[in-house]
């Protein structure tokens, strides 16, 4: 464990004013740009592990997903006499609150479970607040695009789906492209990706991936793609052409899903949403089916990362609850694992056997986003975006 | 003749030589001395978390921000539409509450309208019903095909709506009226209750007719009520969020309070505080015009020293129209959205009322074939833990802002000298509602993540939400503090100062249960609006401290609609509690008013 | 009652508002147990005058002592309001709507911090002394407006002030109850023994309560004297016009070779001492006659309106847009518009500088009742 002081702001006597603004000014403040000390914890074997765990008695997690209380009860029975505190708090505040708290020196939580890995990197992993801890049990099983900067334990998606009671053949549309033709004018929908990060995230994978939409432009129309003025690539083409093909934006999936999977509909729109939230069809009586297979790409897959919050007072049990949230050795994760264990999410781990009830990630077809090139030109596309509304 | 209010700073003759006396003189007056104390209290509360705003934007990042967000090829979309977007929003929504607001508050005081009582009851709902549920009703009524999916009441009987009558400026205005009047409703009623109802008659007894009696009698006295809210619910017109979110973006209609919350959504969070800035920056503006219209006369003295009694105008004819017609608005604002959203709590599948309904949501055991395996919402003792925190978290806001609100509006309306520091303690205890949430709580985390001296760290602390709270929810405390105060005549209090009672005394026994009223009104806004408050309190809740409005997230998040419209109605429940209690308690804490 | 005892001194008293001047410099001495009536026109400096004897407004210049205490200084050092062993009754009454008859009159007794015993039995003191013993337990809001006034001056007197301060306390009141609560007020002025300060505006009320009044006119006291003092030798046309039921008429003149004129006509011969010039004459409305028609010395009117007065005649009539008062016989028999004619049948009754206002003294009317 560090010593205090290594911990402790220097100005500790500076008026508050200057810690407020110096919280504010976030990244700037020293104790965030303290280089990690590299910590013997990391060696320990599980046993040891549990060992000091049981001694620090507790570890606050914050979690972008309600199900850290279903976690929780796995993990306090797996492990009594170590209190697990979960946050649920989600990935936009938990970011707001690591940053603050790391740089008033209050440090709360060990162990933050978030999404939004783009902007993770960017004012967590980057300023040092957030650290890496990949746990030796499961590195094997670990790609190496899932294991840093962050161990990501679960992919999650947005992509293309369509009404199936509608079009019960399959999907009514094979490229991305068609989507900005007449036919499909003001029945495209999904969440502003100004509002939502992984919906700007999917913008941006539509920029990264431009040579694809350009191939998958050829593919379709058999020439290649005109880009209009101050248009700098196909993925940026494709995205105006649906803006202006009357794209429908929303406030939340929830939306989405309803307009696309509602039953009775005669010609429901599309709608780039979760696939997970296919589960839901019964009870709410839609008809939801993923568009896999549309080229050049059905949408994104990106992560769900556990970091470990630098100078946590439970680092033990930080590690542990890491170690426990990325499954045990059992096929399907085991009970840390199983409140995640949903159609239409993936493991990462390639020893954990995906849920039945859903394609394989390689059927799905959807881009694995890369957060650390995501966030080089994420605001860029963000500010795109705002051109075109 | 109005005397000079004795209660000033006293520190007159202007020779440069008397300064250190003078200001020893000023520092005597107990009243001053309130003074210093509070614009403290607000400096910690609003001044540093602003100065911590600033801050953010003025790194390389934020300056970029605010080059991008006023000029350049990103300006028109990202400021100026939302923008104007926000100013017709947000007018519209002050125009209409005051309007609606207004009128039925003259009825139900000034009137003799049969239902009076029930209309007042109703008309002081909606605020505590989540602008969601009204925006989720209108919804129900008039949606059409434009997103696909399920569509309205009308569009499902053939009528064909066209979209501006389903999406864009009408219907976020329409609704954030219809929820937002009740702010206007309960001030101005407050307001007109003090009317003396010998000045009305002493208008017809010259001769003016009702309208003429109505428009240069009542309404000047009641004109500083109305202001505030006006500007209150211009404040929360321009930052609801709910309303254009639902309403808005399908047809691509951003607000500023759209794009700050999308700014800071997708991390652009320097972008955010810009448009914070900017947003705070414009309302200060609005709010400094608004006292200047009112010549800086915020409140007339209706609580004086003389007696009378107010006798009901007669409304002939008219009786039963315009009961019909507030009738109608009190039950479309109320009844209709109540409706909607408890169904919606019942509805077996998301927002839709035609799927079948089920008690699941709220009393169901764990099915793991329902709803993911999950209790229903009264089965789940976190629940029903986090319906007494949140009550508690409530009632201690409450109590704490409405102290500072009253100590804030007992400064601005007393203490004339000097003139900046009342003007300064209105402006800044009206800014907080601006702020965002996320901006705020951060700011708290700074300031009291670690002991200062003697007082220890209070985050993750109860103590913190409650200081965060009353910073946040300041505006409603100090704009009824100010009008409760204000509706009191100085020598009621100058009365009690020649006895020899000091400022305390005065307080406790003179101005407190004078304006118990008006506070309580303010104090019931307070509470409504923390309790329901998500995006300041999740930044500071712990485990330890469970609240509603953060389960409601929760289960939204994760898709569980149901449940999360489930724990939105025992939020409205509590409110609507409180608000019908906050009545009776009125009635009991001034009998004397209720004397015939 | 020890009539050489200082009761209210107040020197080179003076207030002002961010620039405005309201009051400036007034002087004035009443003994102990003396009735102050401050009068003159709104806007003179009568109620901030009140508010400084009260403390509830710090003078800007000068002091006040009540009795051998020094209460108030512009320099500071002043006595808070409560400590002056004064009492204030406010033109509004001021009564704390919230509280009963009973506990607004008890709370002076109970900032005191008089034991319970003595405050209830001070209580029932007062309500008897004021007749309203019946409405103890009723809300200000349930009582009349006369009921009301004296419930205010039952809370001003309750703890036995040695000052009594009253801001127009009658303005509120119909005139029948107003002139019963004239003599009401002077009775209870008595029985304190207490020295009072009583601000109006009305001069009726400053000639029957007085023992002095000071007539206050833009911030300055025009005149200080006992109520007989001002109506029989008025120090300038302003009091000659303000005093009296009715005042005097003041008319201006031009004088020329010993001779007055007003209108071209000569209306009365002055001595020869007086300047050629112009100059206000006082008459009084007794001083002045009707006449039958035009003739020398006789000023044709419009009449305006007449009003029986202890079985004569009050009748208002104006000259050049100006209004006189003449005490008649009879009644003019004339409609309101019609002409009559007004005679000056002796001297004038005063002499003022038409620029300054203020009394001529000429060497003939010394000692002479004009």
């Amino acid at each position: 464990m560090r010593s205090p002081s290594q911990r402790r702001v220097p100005v500790r006597a500076a008026i508050a004013v200057m810690a407020l603004s110096g919280m504010l000014l976030t990244g700037c403040s020293s104790s965030t740009n303290e280089p990690p000390a590299s910590d013997e914890l990391d060696g320990l074997s599980l046993e040891e592990l549990k060992a000091q765990a049981l001694e620090e008695g507790s570890v606050v997690v914050y979690s972008f997903t309600s199900r850290i209380a279903a976690i929780e009860a796995a993990f306090e029975a797996e492990y009594p006499g170590i209190d697990l505190i979960g946050h649920d708090i989600s990935a936009t505040e938990q970011v707001a609150r690591l940053k603050a708290e790391s740089a008033s020196g209050t440090t709360t939580a060990d162990v933050a479970y978030i999404a939004d890995a783009p902007i993770v990197i960017r004012d967590l992993v980057e300023p040092g607040i957030l650290l890496p801890y990949v746990p030796a049990r499961v590195a094997d099983a670990l790609p190496a695009e899932h294991s840093a900067p962050l161990p990501a334990n679960r992919l999650s998606t947005k992509v293309l789906l369509y009404n199936e009671e509608a079009n019960p053949d399959g999907p009514p549309v094979a490229n991305l492209w068609e989507l900005t033709e007449p036919e499909w004018n003001g029945k495209v929908v999904m969440v502003d990706p100004n509002v939502r990060g992984d919906y700007l995230d999917l913008m941006t994978e539509a920029v990264l991936r431009s040579d694809e939409f350009s191939s998958a432009y050829e593919e379709l129309y058999g020439k290649s793609v005109q880009l209009d003025d101050g248009i700098q690539n196909a993925g940026e083409q494709w995205i105006k052409m649906l803006y202006d093909n009357g794209l429908i934006l929303v406030d939340d999936t929830d939306a989405v899903n309803s307009a696309v999977g509602k039953m009775g509909q005669a010609s429901p729109p599309v709608g780039f949403s979760s696939y997970s939230d296919l589960r839901d069809n019964e009870e709410e009586g839609w008809a939801l089916q993923v568009a896999a297979g549309v080229a050049p790409a059905s949408g994104i897959v990106f992560p769900a990362y556990l970091g470990l919050v630098a100078g946590g007072d439970h680092p033990a049990a930080a590690r542990l609850f890491i170690d426990f949230a990325m499954g045990d050795d059992s096929e399907t994760g085991g009970p840390g694992y199983a409140p995640l264990y949903v159609a239409g999410d993936y493991p990462t781990r390639t020893d954990i056997v995906p849920p039945d009830g859903a394609l394989t990630l390689d059927e799905l077809a959807a881009w694995v986003i890369d957060p650390a090139e995501t966030i080089t030109i994420r605001s860029d596309v963000a500010d795109f975006l705002l051109t075109l509304e | 003749m109005r005397a000079e209010p004795a209660l000033r700073g006293e520190a007159v003759r202007v020779s440069p030589g008397d300064r250190g006396k003078r200001l020893r003189s000023w520092l005597t007056n107990p009243v001053a001395v309130l003074g210093l104390v509070t614009t403290a209290v607000l400096v910690v509360l609003v001044v540093m978390p602003l100065i911590g705003l600033i801050g953010t934007t003025l790194g390389t990042d934020g300056l970029d921000a605010w080059q991008k967000v006023l000029s350049g090829r990103l300006a028109p979309n990202l400021f100026w539409e939302p923008l104007a977007n926000s100013l017709v929003i947000g007018s519209a929504t002050a125009i209409g509450s005051v309007l609606i607001g207004s009128f039925m508050a003259w009825l139900v005081v000034m009137t003799d309208a049969p239902f009076r009582k029930t209309i007042a009851v109703l008309a002081t709902l909606p605020f505590a019903l989540p602008s969601f549920a009204l925006a989720l009703a209108w919804e129900t009524v008039f949606r059409n095909d434009l997103i696909g999916g399920r569509v309205g009441l009308l569009q499902d009987l053939g009528l064909a709506v066209p979209d501006w009558l389903a999406w864009g400026t009408v219907p976020i205005s329409a609704t954030l009226i219809a929820h937002y009047y009740s702010l206007t409703f309960t001030l101005v009623a407050a307001g007109l209750a003090t009317v003396n109802g010998s000045l009305t008659e002493a208008g017809e007894m010259a001769g003016a007719t009702r309208a003429r009696v109505a428009r240069s009698i009542a309404l000047p006295i009641v004109l500083p009520s109305i202001i505030s809210g006006a500007m209150l619910a211009f404040a929360e017109g321009v930052s609801n969020f709910a309303a254009p979110a639902l309403l808005g973006l399908p047809v691509r209609f951003q607000t500023l309070s759209t794009r700050l919350y999308g700014a800071i959504a997708t991390g652009e969070t320097e972008r955010g505080f810009v448009l914070a800035l900017l947003l705070i920056a414009i309302a200060a503006m609005v709010l400094f015009a608004s006292t200047r219209v009112v010549g800086g006369r915020r409140s007339y003295a209706t609580i004086t020293g003389k007696g009378g009694r107010r006798s009901a105008i007669s409304l002939d004819r008219w009786r039963w129209p315009l009961t019909l017609l507030a009738g109608l608005i009190a039950l479309a604002t109320t009844i209709l959205p109540g409706l909607v959203l408890l169904m919606s709590s019942f509805a077996r599948r998301t927002n839709s009322l035609t799927g079948g309904f089920t008690l699941h949501f709220w009393i169901g055991e764990s099915d793991p074939g329902f709803a993911q395996g999950q209790r229903g919402i009264l089965l789940n003792p976190t629940v029903i833990e986090a319906i007494w925190t949140t009550i508690g978290l409530g009632l201690a806001v409450a109590v704490c802002a409405t102290t500072l609100g009253l100590a804030i509006g007992y400064v601005i309306t007393r203490l004339k000298r000097p003139k900046f520091l009342s003007n300064a303690l209105g402006i800044l205890s009206f800014l907080p509602f601006l702020f965002p949430g996320v901006a705020l709580g951060a700011a708290f985390i700074a300031l009291f993540g670690r002991p200062i001296g003697p007082l220890p760290a209070l985050y993750g602390t109860f103590a913190i939400l409650v200081i965060a709270g009353a910073a946040y929810t300041l505006p409603f405390a100090s704009q009824s503090g100010r009008a409760a105060v204000g509706q009191i005549a100085t020598d009621l209090e100058e009365a009690a100062t020649m006895t020899g009672a000091g400022l305390g005394r005065r307080m406790v026994r003179v101005v407190i249960p004078l304006a118990a009223r008006g506070l309580l009104a303010g104090a019931v806004l307070v509470f409504v609006k923390m309790i329901r408050d998500l995006s300041l309190v999740v930044l500071l809740v712990t485990p330890a401290t469970p609240l509603l409005s953060v389960m409601t997230y929760r289960y939204a998040s994760e898709g569980f609609a149901q449940f999360a419209t489930a724990i939105t109605v025992l939020i409205a429940v509590i409110s609507i509690s409180a608000t019908l209690l906050a009545r009776r308690l009125e009635s009991a804490a001034q009998p004397w008013s209720e004397a015939t | 009652m020890n009539v050489a005892e200082p009761g209210i001194v107040i020197e080179d008293l003076r207030k002002s508002f961010e620039g405005f001047n309201a009051v400036r410099g007034v002087d004035i001495s009443v003994p102990q147990g003396a009735f102050l009536v401050l009068v003159g026109p709104s806007g003179c400096g009568k109620t901030t005058m009140l508010r400084m004897l009260a403390g509830l407004e710090q003078p800007t210049g000068g002091q006040i002592r009540f009795g051998d205490r020094t209460v108030a200084t512009a320099t500071g050092g002043s006595i808070a309001p409560g400590r002056r062993d004064a009492g204030l009754v406010f033109q509004s009454y001021a009564l704390w709507p919230h509280m009963t008859v009973q506990a607004n009159i008890e709370w002076p007794l109970k900032v005191a911090k008089q034991p319970s015993g003595r405050r209830k039995a001070r209580v029932r003191e007062v309500l008897e002394l004021l007749g309203i013993a019946q409405l103890a337990s009723r809300y200000p809001g349930e009582i009349s407006g006369g009921q009301q006034q004296r419930v205010a001056i039952g809370r001003m007197i309750a703890p036995a002030p040695s000052v009594l301060l009253f801001d127009e306390p009658l303005s509120n009141l119909d005139a029948k109850l107003r002139v019963e609560t004239r003599s009401e007020l002077v009775r209870i002025h008595r029985a304190t023994g207490a020295t009072s300060v009583y601000v109006t505006h009305d001069q009726v009320e400053a000639m029957t309560m007085a023992t002095h009044v000071a007539l206050m006119r833009d911030g300055v006291v025009e005149q200080f004297g006992s109520p007989d003092d001002l109506l029989s030798d008025p120090a300038s046309s302003f009091v000659a016009t303000f005093i009296g039921t009715p005042p005097a008429n003041v008319i201006p003149a031009v004088v020329s070779g010993g001779v007055a004129r007003s209108g071209g006509k000569a209306i009365a011969s002055l001595p020869p001492s007086v300047p050629t010039g112009p100059i206000d004459l006082m008459y009084r409305a007794e001083s002045l006659r009707l006449a039958p028609g035009p003739a020398e010395g006789v000023l044709a009117a419009e009449f305006a309106e007449s009003t029986p007065l202890a079985g004569r005649f009050l009748v208002s009539a104006s000259v050049g847009g100006k209004r006189l008062s003449v005490i008649a016989d009879d009644h003019p028999r004339v409609l309101a518009g019609d002409r009559i004619w007004i005679g000056f049948p002796g001297q004038p009754d005063g002499l003022f500088d038409s620029a300054t206002g203020a009394k001529v003294l000429l060497e003939w009317a010394a000692g002479s009742p004009l």
